[in-house]
């Protein structure tokens, strides 16, 4: 009755695991070891906790499982992953911007429009061929407050929710690695930037990959959809390519 | 000297390049212990077989997702060359140089993307 073993079993669970049962967040620096001992905890999580006031956020599981799984995979054992992840949604406190008034007709009384920027995700990734990739997830939703009186006097509230959602992905190669241009150009919906590649510089080439989509997605293509997005910096460098030439 | 020929990493692609201690049952490349799955088969011919292949908790699913990762992302970027430099890379023979060179200096940027 009162989750005295479900507590026990939580607090026996990795303290990352326990901070986004608790507090839905996520902020740490691991080496692909740590990050596997916080996954193994997760994987318990269904079998030990019914409660669904202590369920995991969807996006562990459709998200950030996936992405620690494949980034982990690019890494040296040495290399850092970093995560900061908030996953308490768009309507968490300080996330919603000023409203303001739409103009209305009758029967609506009133219209209030306001916007919540999310910023749930950034990861930074040392990869094994020398490489930082950093990732940023952003979700826009507009909130549009609707309030209608009908001719009888009953009194009725809509709220409507339109969401985008912003990728944002960044490679800074190694000092001297070469690049190339892929032979396709990447689809419409995916921006790219090149830097860093002026003869003489001698710094490090940076591509930057970026894409607004229309809606955000509740399961795993939410990974694949991040993942496509930097498919678009790791074309620039097929296998071999990466390394250092000198 | 053989070497283990799995083929590591998800983005930047390697082969494994450690001291073997078996042959896969199955496609008969030599692999080392950290790749050898417990039937004897190497994690690629695991993985094929349909091993962790839903379930991101499994230690092996990035391996199974990574071939469909390239042949979606293929697809999407109307790139089939990306699709084959990776089917090339994880079917060709071992090739030393391939190897990427650890020895490379610590970026000193200034933190996450920007914008």
């Amino acid at each position: 009755m009162f989750w005295r073993k479900t507590k026990a079993a939580i607090g026996r669970f990795h303290p990352l695991h326990q901070g986004l049962v608790f507090e839905r967040t996520l902020s740490a620096t691991l080496r692909p070891a740590d990050w596997d001992s916080l996954i193994a905890s997760l994987a318990q999580h269904e079998a030990q906790v019914k409660r669904r006031k202590w369920a995991l956020p969807p996006r562990v599981v459709t998200t950030l499982v996936p992405l620690i799984r494949v980034l982990s995979e690019d890494m040296a054992p040495t290399g850092t992953l970093g995560i900061t992840a908030d996953l308490r949604g768009p309507e968490a406190p300080g996330k919603a911007g000023p409203q303001r008034p739409l103009p209305v007709r009758r029967p609506v009384r009133s219209c209030v429009e306001w916007y919540a920027i999310d910023p749930w995700l950034r990861v930074r990734a040392e990869l094994r061929d020398g490489s930082v990739l950093e990732l940023a997830v952003v979700d826009r939703v507009r909130y549009r407050k609707i309030h209608k009186v009908n001719p009888r006097g009953k009194h009725k509230t809509k709220t409507k929710t339109k969401s985008a959602q912003r990728i944002t992905a960044s490679r800074v190669l190694a000092k001297g690695a070469s690049i190339r241009r892929p032979g396709s150009p990447p689809p419409p919906w995916v921006a790219v930037k090149v830097r860093g590649t002026e003869a003489g510089t001698g710094g490090r080439p940076v591509l930057r990959s970026a894409a607004k989509m229309r809606d955000v997605p509740k399961d795993l293509t939410q990974a694949e959809r991040i993942l496509t997005v930097a498919t678009e910096l790791f074309r620039w460098t097929p296998p071999g390519t990466a390394r250092r030439s000198a | 000297m053989n070497r283990c020929m799995v083929t590591t990493g998800f983005f930047v692609l390697g082969r494994c390049g450690r001291n073997p201690v078996t042959t896969c049952g199955s496609c008969g490349r030599p692999v080392c212990d950290r790749h050898v799955m417990p039937d004897g088969l190497c994690a690629e011919c695991a993985t094929a077989r349909g091993y962790g292949g839903g379930d991101p908790y499994h230690p092996f699913w990035a391996r199974g997702y990574r071939r469909t990762h390239y042949q979606r992302s293929s697809q999407a970027y109307g790139d089939s060359y990306y699709y084959s430099s990776f089917d090339d890379y994880d079917r060709g023979a071992f090739d030393p140089d391939d190897a990427y060179d650890p020895d490379y200096e610590p970026y000193d940027g200034n933190g996450y993307v920007d914008s």
